[in-house]
């Protein structure tokens, strides 16, 4: 057989070939999938990728209210950053209770987690994801990116600068869960490329210098705060942000730094933010008009759904004999109540006198103080402090999901801020941290009825107060870890270590564990010891 | 690109490389061939000599003209009958006359078997393929062409689906895949018709509906990974090749007939959920929620029993069939109806079919029109009917003239069953399914050369998918929440085909045997577009599906997916005597799915086969008819994946998950997480089988065992925190093993001579094992939890776990005391310790829900006038978990939400108060002895032409421990209110006109 015998077969078969577009050519690009070769040409896209990282914080995926996840083995629903944060800082201390058997939830209200149950799992991966979206971020708006597509116009650059900082920002927020819930976590930056190997085990200390340098460097690049700017990272949340991580500098670190978490709060009280007269109008469904909130995790019942976050917290604060209808939504899903040490909280003493209004939204008609059974709702008294109503009494633009946001940083917190490292010796001066905290009692009581001498700022107070003002804001494991009371026997709540009448825990609780299925695929990490 | 182009080339090259003859003298050879037995003519058979073929006519007689003087080997080849040679010479320019007589042979062993491109005799394949004729196919009430071959083929699971229609999915030795398909592919008249369940788009039940079960001639299982390998990377769950029939035949006068038949149906219930009585309902809620006493009401409504119905069916068929000279075709127009048990369901079918065929050029140009084409109406019960009358309270009434639907329903804020008629009346869920399947095929027998001949097939399939579904704002769930519900899908699919191979079988020797290659390429482009429309929260009720009305959230998306799949074929079939048989393939596939660093993938296979029967040491065993050994190998592979994993995609948020930046609403995009080598599962397969006949084939089978293993499985594995935009990335990481044994055996028991009675028994048996083996690189052992279970918000029952089945059940072992479950504890894993609460520590895998062993029979009995068959078939091993037992079988259901729902009867035998979810109780023994079909008919002749009565009656009893509605849960094992099983009674009659 030689060359010419099947040379003209081979020319009739690459004949036919021709008459088949593309005959030999498998490939397809998507159409209805925007790819990274393209995206960026729509200037639009910059804006869009930044928002994406804050809703990362406020949705579950990119489709309302479910739909497209961003993370998986995990319900979509209990899958949101907001909805695993709160449950993690309230459920396992003395503030809240949640009563369903939801695989990976009872735990979380009796400090028995593992490391793999699916809500600590869930907010591990949540942390990271935002992370990584924001080192993408930050990849793509280099200036030799910006420069390679040609199509960035000068006041566009000008924004991105904004952009960066805002993502480094949302980046240093999510290390500062990271390290307050899980200790050693990574540390992956821009620098990491996407798809490359595990990262290596970094230190809760070196994350935390990595967080305070990072939000020293770009405090002065962000948004002015303003209406304008409503939901965006501002210099005074930059301050907030700080003024949390040095507060607690002792435990993430080993070395208090009260002195500069009294500076921090001192900037952000120098700000623009007033205290709100009316304290309900911060929990409800217009209190993106309030002036007393640093940064929010917003949610809108038109624009920004989710059945995670306040969607979340506003349904499942209702049950019992509860109407929907007097929160502005729908339906009750009966979940989450007070443990009896937070309502309790308000009762009459000596540092606290009656007439606190901070606990007006209690819901206590068919509810009892004591949580008998966990899974049953009216056991324990209902704290509907979240609301789909307007300060004015109307009902939000969704029975379902709703339009109150979450306040994550509010001026309150830095006047309890200013009064703790005061008491802790970060200087500044005692009767300022009085009048701070007077100011808020102030407003609780309508009057001066309930301000505190000098000598009753003391640490317990401050807890306590904390506790009173702060209720279910997501603060409140964090305080007791810093207080050195939310594991050991030395302050016991209800259901506390698995039983009713509370029991001690073993200290490596104040961590929780590093998924398991993360030490399968990350080989670099070593398991919080105790787990 | 060059290497493909070499590897075309290469094939073609080897087709064409026989030595063209020069012009030489010729002679003619004429003659007469008979059967050896009866001396009776023989019409059809083929004689070839030289590179000259003719046909026998009705007098047996044949002529050949043109024969090339000399030496040759004349051949004689008809179905039914061993192939005959006698050597001949001949001068140029004379007549010679040779009469040949041919010896009657086993039909099953010279039946042609059709294969992947191309057909060969049952005797000589060498793979693991199961051809079921339609004489063999189940019968009764039939929508889904799947159905027909349950329990006809060894080593093939069929899952029920008891709605008229629904979903049958196969599986062809086990699961090779877990987020890939695990279905076959299916090829309709040489058109692949997709991977998916069924193949294609619907909107309805079954993609494959469009098909009319009475057009089908045979379905042809390729079973084995050799068989099956010419398909390439979609053939790693094996093929079903679907053939539909036509006139058949040709010459002589032309002969035309008209075909009927039709039948009646009726449907009813065989089990409902057992769920408690109202007596024992209002006993409960005064035991357990003594506060809702009051609420109570005092009817006494047994909501289960309002929803199902006895249903009634209809189907008509009518075929013109029609041969005669160069052309035969026939014409089919068929319409189903049939009702399904749950009030609401109903599949309509209208089809039409024509299948026209026609010789042209003296007889050596076929060419093949195939056309189907079919509407489907499907009325779906609306979603929440049967979990609401499950959950609705027996005390409860169904009217009330004094609500705003006339419905009686909980006046509730908190979640609460809601009642299923009001739900059944007033909302809608249907879908229509237009589609049509078209095909040219040319076979040409290229004239320059004996032997060769060329195919082309250019093929279509065109879906049109429409699915509304419409809930009014004013049903009481939706008063609690989403205020009314409309939603719209128009999908529409185009796929196109043009493949075209040549088939040379010379008709010399090459070697001591003589060979079959043959060559091809297959371009298939498909286009799809999914526009849907949804609103909830409706202004308006009043227009029900058929409009639009304003509403406060509304959602439009489209997404359109284009694919490609090019591939280049080869075969080739060496024959020694019918003693030695080899047959090697390789398919190259392109696919648009693959990523870029592998947008080509090879598929090899090699078999061989030696039929120990026919050696002369053998010879003196008259009783065997057939014995041959066979033993295989062969790689296929698995792309039945989403289309785009291999890019970095951006995906933008819908005008519901914006971002508030000041007084403005923002849209998101975000980063999707990728792998960009992402490609096929690979499966390579072994299988050595040994088919067997004696008297004649009177008794024959076959054994296969076989084990494959996957590579390259697709997982979505959790990924190291930190290095990719989700925490779960979808790459090829695992790996699995199936392996199993098989075994079919045939027998003409009685064969009617002189009593007039015949029986004919079948059996198959299939014992598969499934194992997981890896799903990560380090092999360290991990889990993925699955199976999400109704009830536990996130609660997942099964695991993906190395070392074990898929989806074996994940659960704690419950602690029993005097034989009745304690709630909330748990027998620890080391040690028999009482645990109290289920934690993830503690669960360990669980049985799975494949059936171990799948066993099958049929019988066909026929008596003078009468006949009677029936199949049975048993799945042994395979476990179910009752869902509707775990989340309705508790006390707590009474105080929970805004109303007590009614409990699962389960609940009297374990008196949980709190749903125990991942306890073992819930997995139950699924096996089961099902007589799936007996049918009776009466055969006599009316004016002359053949008429037949019969009656049917599906699934006439079911034999099972297992406590649900049926154990026949589907495939993932997780029974959470599935369709309740019916049992069907039907009868009609088939005539010729």
């Amino acid at each position: 057989m030689n060359l010419r015998t099947w040379k003209a077969p081979g020319i009739a078969a690459a004949l036919l070939c021709v008459a088949a577009v593309g005959c030999t050519d498998p490939t397809v690009a998507p159409k209805s999938n925007t790819t990274d070769a393209n995206v960026f040409s729509d200037p639009a896209s910059y804006q869009a990728f930044l928002a994406r990282i804050y809703a990362g914080l406020a949705v579950s995926g990119q489709q309302g209210a479910a739909g497209n996840p961003d993370i998986q083995g995990i319900d979509e629903g209990f899958s949101q950053y907001l909805r695993l944060y709160w449950e993690h800082q309230e459920l396992p201390t003395d503030e809240a209770v949640i009563g369903w058997g939801d695989i990976g939830l009872p735990e979380m209200n009796l400090q028995t987690w593992s490391s793999t149950s699916t809500m600590v799992v869930a907010m591990y991966y949540r942390v990271f994801f935002q992370v990584t979206l924001a080192n993408e971020f930050l990849r793509q708006t280099t200036a030799a990116k910006l420069d390679g597509r040609g199509n960035v116009s000068a006041p566009l650059r000008v924004q991105i600068q904004q952009y960066r900082a805002e993502a480094r920002f949302l980046r240093a927020l999510s290390y500062w869960h990271g390290i307050d819930l899980f200790g050693d976590i990574p540390l992956v930056t821009e620098a990491d490329l996407v798809g490359s190997t595990p990262p290596k085990q970094s230190t809760r200390a070196a994350v935390y210098a990595y967080i305070v340098s990072e939000l020293t460097a770009i405090k002065d690049s962000l948004p002015t705060p303003g209406a304008g700017n409503y939901g965006r990272a501002t210099a005074p949340a930059a301050d907030m942000l700080l003024a949390e991580l040095y507060l607690n500098a002792g435990v993430y670190t080993g070395t208090p730094a009260y002195d500069k978490a009294l500076t921090a709060a001192q900037a952000v009280i120098a700000g623009p933010y007033t205290l709100d007269p009316v304290y309900q109008h911060l929990f409800q469904a217009d209190n993106n008009t309030s002036l007393e909130i640093i940064f929010a995790i917003t949610q809108d019942g038109t624009h920004t759904q989710t059945w995670g976050g306040m969607t979340f917290l506003i349904h499942a604060s209702c049950g019992g004999s509860m109407s929907a209808g007097a929160y502005g939504i729908d339906y009750c899903w009966g979940g989450v109540r007070l443990k009896p040490e937070a309502y309790n909280r308000f009762n009459t003493t000596a540092d606290h006198p009656a007439g606190d209004t901070r606990n007006s939204f209690f819901y206590s008609t068919g509810q009892t103080v004591a949580v008998t059974t966990i899974s049953d709702f009216t056991k324990g008294i209902a704290a509907p402090k979240f609301q789909n109503k307007t300060s004015g009494g109307a009902a939000g633009s969704n029975p379902t999901f709703v339009d109150a946001d979450f306040p994550l940083f509010r001026l309150a917190d830095a006047y309890l801020i200013y009064a703790e490292a005061n008491v802790r010796g970060g200087g500044g001066s005692a009767a300022q941290a009085l009048t701070y905290v007077n100011l808020l009692r102030q407003r609780a009581y309508g009057g001066t009825s309930g301000d505190i001498t000098a000598p009753q700022l003391t640490l317990p107070f401050i807890l306590d107060e904390r506790g009173r003002e702060l209720l279910w804001e997501g603060h409140r494991r964090t305080d007791l870890v810093r207080y050195g009371l939310f594991t050991g026997g030395t302050y016991l709540w209800a259901w506390k270590g698995g039983t009713q009448a509370g029991a001690a825990t073993a200290a490596y609780l104040d961590l929780f564990p590093l998924p398991a299925s993360e030490l399968v695929t990350n080989p670099n990490l070593k398991q919080n010891p105790g787990y | 690109m060059r290497r493909v182009r070499a590897l075309t080339v290469g094939l073609l090259a080897v087709v064409w490389s026989a030595p063209l003859r020069a012009q030489a003298p010729t002679g003619t050879i004429r003659g007469r061939v008979t059967d050896s037995a009866s001396q009776q003519a023989l019409a059809g058979a083929t004689v070839t000599v030289g590179g000259r073929a003719a046909l026998t006519q009705a007098d047996g007689h044949y002529l050949l003209t043109g024969v090339p003087a000399g030496t040759d080997s004349l051949r004689v080849r008809m179905l039914g009958y061993a192939p005959a040679a006698q050597s001949v010479t001949l001068a140029g320019g004379d007549t010679l006359t040779v009469d040949l007589a041919l010896t009657a042979q086993a039909v099953g062993l010279s039946e042609v078997v059709v294969v992947g491109y191309g057909s060969q005799t049952a005797g000589n394949i060498t793979g693991a393929v199961k051809q079921v004729n339609s004489n063999e196919f189940n019968t009764g009430r039939i929508v889904s062409p799947e159905q027909l071959i349950v329990s006809k083929v060894a080593g093939v699971q069929v899952s029920d689906n008891n709605e008229p229609g629904g979903g049958v999915a196969i599986r062809i030795r086990g699961a090779t895949s877990v987020n890939a398909n695990s279905d076959p592919l299916y090829v309709i008249d040489g058109m692949p018709v997709g991977g998916g369940a069924g193949g294609g788009l619907s909107a309805g039940r079954d993609p494959l509906n469009f098909l009319n079960p009475n057009d089908i001639e045979s379905i042809t299982v390729l079973k084995d990974a050799s068989a099956a390998a010419i398909y390439g990377a979609n053939a790693a769950n094996g093929v079903v090749l679907i053939t539909t029939k036509s006139a058949g035949g040709g010459g002589g006068g032309r002969r035309t007939a008209v075909d009927y038949s039709s039948s009646m149906s009726s449907s009813s219930v065989t089990k409902l959920p057992q769920m408690l009585t109202t007596a024992q309902f209002q006993a409960a809620v005064a035991q357990y929620a003594p506060g809702r006493v009051a609420s109570l009401g005092s009817a006494n409504t047994d909501w289960l029993s309002l929803i199902t119905r006895t249903a009634f069916g209809q189907e008509h068929n009518v075929a013109l069939s029609s041969t005669g000279g160069s052309s035969f075709y026939r014409l089919s127009l068929g319409y189903l109806n049939q009702d399904g048990i749950l009030r609401g369901t109903t599949a309509d079918r209208l089809s039409l079919g024509l299948n026209y065929d026609q010789r042209l050029l003296n007889d050596n140009l076929g060419v093949r029109l195939n056309l189907k084409g079919s509407r489907a109406n499907d009325q779906f019960t609306p979603s929440d009917v049967l979990g609401n009358a499950v959950g609705m309270a027996p005390t409860q009434p169904v009217y009330d003239p004094t609500s705003l639907t006339g419905y009686w329903d909980w006046n509730t804020t908190g979640a609460s069953a809601s009642n299923p008629l009001a739900s059944l009346n007033l909302a809608t869920d249907h879908g229509t399914t237009w589609r049509s399947l078209g095909s040219v095929q040319a076979d040409y027998r290229l004239p320059f050369l004996e032997g060769l001949r060329a195919n082309l097939n250019l093929g279509y399939d065109f879906t049109e998918a429409d699915r509304e579904r419409f809930f009014p704002g004013n049903l009481a769930n939706q008063t609690r929440q989403g205020h009314g519900y409309l939603s719209l899908a128009n999908n529409s699919q185009v796929n196109s085909l043009l493949e075209m191979y040549l088939n040379y079988a010379p008709p010399i020797s090459v070697g001591p045997g003589s060979i079959d290659l043959t060559g091809g390429y297959s371009y298939a482009k498909s286009h799809a577009e999914y526009p849907f429309f949804q609103e909830s929260n409706l202004n308006s009720n009043l227009l029900g599906d058929n409009g639009i009305p304003t509403a406060g959230t509304v959602q439009n998306l489209k997404t359109v997916v284009d694919t490609k799949l090019i591939s280049f074929f080869g075969r080739i079939n060496y024959n020694v005597s019918d003693r030695y048989l080899a047959a090697v393939s390789l398919r190259r596939d392109g696919s648009s799915r693959f990523g870029p660093n592998n947008a080509w993938g090879t598929f090899p296979s090699v078999s061989l086969g030696w039929r120990l029967s026919r050696e002369p040491f053998m010879s003196g065993i008259t009783a065997l008819s057939d014995l041959k050994l066979r033993a295989s190998w062969a790689k296929t592979g698995n792309q039945a994946f989403a289309d785009y994993q291999q890019y970095a995609t951006y995906t933008f948020s819908d005008a519901q998950t914006q971002y508030q930046f000041g007084n403005q609403f923002v849209t998101t995009i975000r980063p999707s997480a990728v792998d960009p080598n992402i490609k096929w599962e690979a499966t390579s397969s072994y299988d050595i089988g040994l088919d067997f006949g004696f008297l004649g084939q009177r008794f024959n089978g076959s054994i296969d065992w076989y084990t494959k293993k996957t590579t390259d499985l697709i997982f979505t594995v959790p990924v190291a925190a930190g290095t990719n935009f989700s925490n779960f990335l979808t790459t090829n990481i695992g790996s699995m093993k199936n392996s199993g044994i098989e075994l079919s055996l045939n027998a003409r028991l009685l064969e009617g001579r002189g009593t007039g009675l015949a029986y004919t028994a079948s059996f198959t048996v299939g014992h598969n094992t499934n194992e997981l083996v890896s799903i990560n690189p380090s092999r360290s052992v991990a889990q993925i939890l699955t199976g999400g279970v109704s009830g536990g918000v996130g609660t997942t029952i099964q695991v993906l776990e190395p070392g074990q089945p898929i989806y074996s059940f994940f659960v704690c072992r419950q602690y029993y005391q005097s034989g009745k479950p304690v709630e909330g504890k748990y027998l620890s894993l080391v040690g028999d310790t009482v645990l109290t609460g289920c934690n993830n520590s503690e669960r360990r895998a669980f049985h799975d829900p494949a059936p171990q062993w799948i066993l099958g029979h049929s019988s066909y009995l026929t008596y003078r006038s009468f006949d009677l068959s029936f199949t049975l078939r048993a799945y042994l091993g395979g476990w179910t978990y009752n869902n509707v037992s775990s989340s309705n079988g508790a006390y707590n259901g009474l105080t929970n939400g805004g109303s007590p729902s009614n409990l699962n009867a389960s609940v009297l035998k374990t008196s949980f108060v709190t749903p125990q979810y991942l306890s073992d109780y819930y997995v139950e023994d699924a096996s089961f002895l099902r007589m799936d079909n007996i049918t009776i008919g009466y055969s006599l002749t009316y004016r002359g032409q053949p008429l037949r009565l019969f009656a049917t009656v599906q699934n006439a009893f079911t034999i099972t421990g297992y406590s649900g509605v049926d154990p026949t849960a589907g495939l993932n094992g997780l029974d959470n209110n599935i369709y309740p099983r019916s049992r069907i009674f039907s009868g009609g009659l088939s005539a010729r006109l």
